[in-house]
C-alpha cells in the first residue's frame, strides 16, 4: 500500500486525478445532473476526439518536436472520409482506411521535408497546416457533407450503458501507445532521440528515421481523431479541427510530458484530457459562459509547466 | 596593485577546480596565466569577471576586499575581459557593439550621429580605422578582437583579460594586438594575457602565474628568469600520479584499426595509425588540434573525404554510427557526457541497454524492462556504478557514476575498438583512479582503446603508444615508455618545435 501511494505520489498526474476526484464529487451534489448516464455519455464521448488529438501532439513532444498541423491535417481527413461516404458513396470501412492512410501520407510529408530540409519542424508544420486546411477549404468550398451511412452514425451515437462506443478506440489507442513506448524499440528510439538526439545517434540510433516515424504516427493518430469527430458530429464540417491545437499542446503538457522532449505521460494525458473534459461539463452544468473554459485552459498550462519547470529545477539541485 | 587573488578555492559537483590559486596583478604590467586544460585557468577567470564567486579566499582590488557578484559588477568596478567566444552582436554596428549599454539617446530615439562619433574616439584607441557604422559580422576575426577591446576600454577598464587573443588570428594580426597591449600597459592598464603559446607569452609578458591542478605552481613569477622549459615543467609538473602506470608489455599482432592517409571534412589531412587488439593509443593534443574531431570521423559521425579506414585489414569506411557500431563494433564514449554521453531524464538501465535495444528485441521489435535489467545489472556490479536503483534517472547521479554510466552502454554493445575521449575531466580523483584501472583492465581482456587526453599523467600512466596531434595532423608517434618526466618533455617539445616552425616559415614566407 505504502509503495503504491509512494507510486502515485511521484507521477504528476496524482494531482491531477485528486483534482478530478474531488471535483467529480463536489459537482453530484452542487449539480444532480452530473450524475446522469446521459450525461456521462455526452461527457465521455466529448473528451475521445480529445485523447487523440492529445496524443498526436504527445508523440512529437516525444521525439523533441512539434507538430502545428494537427488540426488541419485532422479536418483534411475528416472532409475526406465524409466525401468519400457522401460525394461518391463508398462504404464506411474503405473510406475510414483511405483516410487514415492519407492521414500518414501527411504525417511522412511533414517528416520527411523536417529532415530532408533540415527546417525546424514548427516552421514545416505550421506552413504544412496551411496547405492541409487550404485543400479542405478548396475541396469542399466550406460546406460539409451530411450524408453520412447509418452504421457510421450508429458508431458514432452507439452506447453500451453510459459508455460511448467511440470510447473503444482511444482506449485501443492509449493501450497501443503504452506498449509502443514502454516496449517496443522503435518507441524506446523516439524517446531517446527526444531526451537527447545527439547521445541518440552517437549510440547508434538514426535521428532522421525516429522523427520522420513520430510524425507518420501523429499524422495517423490526428486521422484518427478527424474520423471520430465526423462519427460524434454526424457530419463532416470543414471546421473540424479548427481548435485542437490548444488542447493538443495542453493534454500532453498539463499530463506531465517536458517540453524539451524524452519524456511523456500517457495516463497522465489522458487524465489531462478528462480534466478538461470535467471542466467543460462542469461549466454546461452551472450554466457558466463556455468561453470562459477556453480562459481556464490557458490557465491550467501555465500552471502545469510552472509545476513542471519547478520539479526540474528541484531534480536538478538534489 | 589593482587585482590580487588570495588562496582562492572553488568547488563544483565532484571537482575541485581551485585548490587555493594566488596572483598579484599590478598597473602597467602584462602578467601571464598559464597551465593546461583542466588546471583551473577558465574558473580563475570566471571569478575575476564574476561569473562564479569563490568557495573561499579573497579578491581584492586596490586593496579593497571586492565581492564580485556578476559580470555587471566587475565591469563596474572597472574589470573587462575579451573572452575567447566571442560576445558581440553580429547583425549590430560597431558603434552599438561598443556603446551598447550607454548609448547616447536623443529624444527617446538613439542618436546613431553621436554614437558613430563616439565609437570612432574609442575605435582609435585600438588603432582601428574602419567606419563605426560597419556590421560586425563583416569584420575579420582579428578585427572583432579589436573592437572587443575597445568596448572593454570604453568602460574604462583598469584591468583587462584577454583569453587566448592569439588562437584564432594571424601573425601579422598577432604583431598588432601586441603593440596595442603594449600601449596599455604603458598607459596604466594591468593586464592579464592567457595563452598556451610559450614563444608569445615569453616575449610579451612581464611576469607569469601558473596553474596546476587548481594550485597555482608560479605566482608572478618574473619573466625574465622564465625559460620554455621552467614554464613546461610548472605546467605539468613533476610526476604526481595517482595512478599505478600500465604494465609496459610490447603490443603484438595484426592491427584491429588501421587508418591510413585519411583526410576528413572537418580539416584533418593524411592522418594514419593503427591500433591492434589489446592495446591502449594515446591521442595528445591541446584543445584544438583535431582530436574529437577525428574521434567522429572514425565512427561516422563526420564525413572522411580521402583514404582508408581498415578494421580486421578489411577497409571499411563506416557509413553512419550505427554501422560502426553494428558492423565494425567500434564504439565512442564522448568527452560531454552531459549533451552527448547519456539521456539525463532517462533511467540508469535504458541508458546502458540503448545500444543494443534492436539486438535484444523479439523479432516483433518488442523488448521488456528486464532484459533490459539483465544486461545493466552485471554491468553496473563491474563498474560500481553507485545508486539505489537501475531505475534511477542518470541525471541524478555524480559526474563519475554518470561516466561510468557513459562507457557501460559500449561494454554492453560489446564492442571491440573503444574509442575514449577525455574519460576523467570532471571527475574526482577517486572515480578517476577506478576509471584507469577499468581502461586497463578492458586493454587487457582485448579490447583496441584509443583514448584522446590532454590530461598528461593520465595519458602516460595508460598509454602503450602516444601520438601527438596538432592543428588536425599527427606530429609525432612515440612508444611510452611511462617515465613521466621524458615522455612529458619529449610531447610538450614535439608541440612546441612545430608551432615554432610553423611561425619560422611564415616569418620567411612574407
Amino acid at each position: 500500500m505504502n509503495k503504491m501511494f509512494e507510486f502515485a505520489i511521484r507521477r504528476q498526474w496524482s494531482g491531477i486525478l485528486a483534482v478530478i476526484i474531488a471535483g467529480a464529487v463536489g459537482l453530484s451534489i452542487i449539480a444532480p445532473a452530473f450524475l446522469t448516464s446521459f450525461n456521462w455519455f455526452v461527457m465521455l464521448r466529448s473528451v475521445c476526439v480529445s485523447i487523440l488529438v492529445a496524443f498526436s501532439q504527445m508523440v512529437m513532444l516525444g521525439v523533441g518536436q512539434m507538430n502545428l498541423s494537427v488540426g488541419a491535417l485532422g479536418g483534411l481527413v475528416a472532409i475526406i472520409v465524409g466525401g468519400l461516404m457522401d460525394a461518391w458513396g463508398w462504404p464506411a470501412l474503405p473510406a475510414i482506411a483511405v483516410a487514415l492512410m492519407v492521414g500518414g501520407l501527411a504525417g511522412f510529408i511533414n517528416g520527411w521535408l523536417t529532415v530532408r530540409t533540415g527546417i525546424n519542424g514548427f516552421i514545416v508544420t505550421l506552413a504544412t497546416a496551411s496547405a492541409f486546411a487550404g485543400i479542405n477549404l478548396g475541396i469542399t468550398k466550406a460546406v460539409p457533407f451530411y450524408n453520412l451511412p447509418s452504421n457510421f452514425l450508429a458508431f458514432g451515437n452507439g452506447k453500451i450503458g453510459f459508455f460511448p462506443i467511440l470510447l473503444v478506440v482511444p482506449l485501443i489507442v492509449t493501450f497501443a501507445l503504452a506498449v509502443f513506448f514502454s516496449r517496443s524499440v522503435e518507441g524506446r528510439y523516439l524517446l531517446a532521440v527526444g531526451g537527447n538526439s545527439t547521445s541518440a545517434e552517437l549510440s547508434g540510433i538514426s535521428v532522421s528515421r525516429a522523427i520522420v516515424i513520430s510524425h507518420i504516427i501523429s499524422g495517423l493518430l490526428a486521422a484518427a481523431a478527424g474520423v471520430l469527430a465526423v462519427a460524434q458530429l454526424g457530419s463532416a464540417q470543414p471546421t473540424i479541427g479548427a481548435d485542437w491545437l490548444v488542447i493538443s499542446f495542453a493534454a500532453p503538457i498539463i499530463g506531465g510530458a517536458s517540453l524539451s522532449g524524452g519524456s511523456i505521460s500517457i495516463v497522465g494525458t489522458v487524465i489531462a484530457v478528462l480534466l478538461v473534459g470535467l471542466i467543460q461539463n462542469a461549466m454546461v452544468l452551472l450554466a457558466v459562459d463556455p468561453y470562459w473554459v477556453t480562459f481556464l485552459l490557458g490557465a491550467l498550462i501555465l500552471v502545469a509547466v510552472w509545476i513542471n519547470r519547478y520539479r526540474a529545477v528541484h531534480l536538478d539541485e538534489d | 596593485m589593482p587585482l590580487v587573488l588570495d588562496r582562492v578555492e572553488k568547488s563544483f559537483p565532484g571537482v575541485r577546480a581551485l585548490k587555493g590559486a594566488s596572483l598579484v596583478l599590478a598597473a602597467g604590467e602584462i602578467h601571464a596565466l598559464m597551465g593546461e586544460n583542466g588546471a583551473g585557468k577558465s574558473t580563475i577567470i570566471k571569478i575575476i569577471t564574476g561569473v562564479h564567486k569563490p568557495d573561499a579566499g579573497k579578491v581584492s582590488l586596490d586593496g579593497k576586499e571586492i565581492s564580485l557578484s556578476s559580470p555587471r559588477t566587475a565591469i563596474s568596478l572597472g574589470i573587462s575581459a575579451v573572452h575567447q567566444e566571442r560576445n558581440l552582436i553580429p547583425r549590430f554596428s560597431i558603434a552599438e557593439n561598443i556603446l551598447l549599454e550607454t548609448l547616447p539617446v536623443h529624444r527617446g530615439l538613439i542618436d546613431f550621429r553621436r554614437a558613430n562619433i563616439e565609437a570612432r574616439c574609442h575605435l582609435q584607441m585600438v588603432g582601428l580605422d574602419i567606419d563605426p557604422a560597419t556590421e560586425v559580422r563583416r569584420l575579420s576575426v582579428a578585427q572583432m578582437q579589436m573592437v572587443e577591446i575597445a568596448k572593454a576600454l570604453s568602460h574604462d577598464a583598469k584591468v583587462l583579460l584577454l583569453d587566448e587573443p592569439t588562437a584564432s588570428i594571424t601573425d601579422a594580426e598577432s604583431e598588432i594586438l601586441f603593440r596595442l597591449v603594449r600601449q596599455l600597459r604603458d598607459r596604466g592598464t594591468a593586464i592579464l594575457f592567457v595563452s598556451h603559446k610559450l614563444e608569445e607569452v615569453l616575449s610579451l609578458c612581464d611576469r607569469v602565474t601558473v596553474l596546476r591542478d587548481g594550485e597555482t605552481t608560479l605566482t608572478s613569477a618574473p619573466m625574465k628568469e622564465m625559460t620554455r622549459r621552467t614554464l613546461i615543467e610548472a605546467m605539468i609538473g613533476r610526476a604526481e600520479r595517482p595512478t599505478i602506470p600500465r604494465a609496459s608489455t610490447p603490443i603484438k599482432g595484426p592491427p584491429k584499426l588501421e587508418v591510413r592517409n585519411v583526410a576528413t571534412k572537418s580539416g584533418h589531412q593524411s592522418i594514419s595509425f593503427s591500433l591492434r587488439k589489446g592495446e591502449i593509443l594515446g591521442l595528445y593534443g591541446l584543445v584544438g588540434a583535431g582530436r574529437t574531431e577525428l574521434a567522429r570521423a572514425l565512427i561516422g559521425k563526420e564525413r572522411v573525404t580521402s583514404g582508408d579506414i581498415l578494421v580486421d585489414g578489411k577497409v571499411a569506411r563506416p557509413r553512419s554510427v550505427a554501422d560502426a557500431i553494428q558492423r565494425l563494433r567500434m564504439g565512442y564514449v564522448s568527452e560531454d557526457r552531459k549533451h552527448e554521453g547519456v539521456i539525463l531524464a532517462h533511467p540508469i538501465r535504458s541508458n546502458i541497454a540503448i545500444t543494443i535495444w534492436s539486438r535484444i528485441a523479439n523479432r516483433f521489435g518488442f523488448l521488456t524492462e528486464k532484459l533490459e535489467r539483465e544486461i545493466a545489472e552485471p554491468l553496473s556490479r563491474q563498474l560500481d556504478i553507485r545508486s539505489p536503483s537501475l531505475e534511477q534517472i542518470v541525471g541524478a547521479l555524480s559526474g563519475g557514476n554518470q561516466q561510468k554510466v557513459s562507457l557501460a552502454k559500449w561494454l554492453a554493445a560489446d564492442v571491440d575498438i573503444l574509442i575514449v575521449d577525455e574519460p576523467t575531466v570532471g571527475i574526482d580523483i577517486k572515480a578517476k583512479a577506478i576509471f584507469h584501472e577499468l581502461l586497463n583492465a578492458l586493454a587487457d581482456k582485448g579490447l583496441a582503446i584509443l583514448l584522446i587526453s590532454s590530461d598528461m599523467p593520465e595519458m602516460i600512466a595508460l598509454a602503450d603508444r602516444i601520438l601527438v596531434m596538432h592543428n588536425f595532423r599527427i606530429i609525432d608517434d612515440l612508444v611510452n615508455d611511462k617515465r613521466y618526466d621524458a615522455t612529458s618533455l619529449a610531447i610538450m617539445s614535439a608541440i612546441h618545435a612545430v608551432e615554432q616552425g610553423s611561425e619560422d616559415q611564415r616569418t620567411t614566407m612574407s
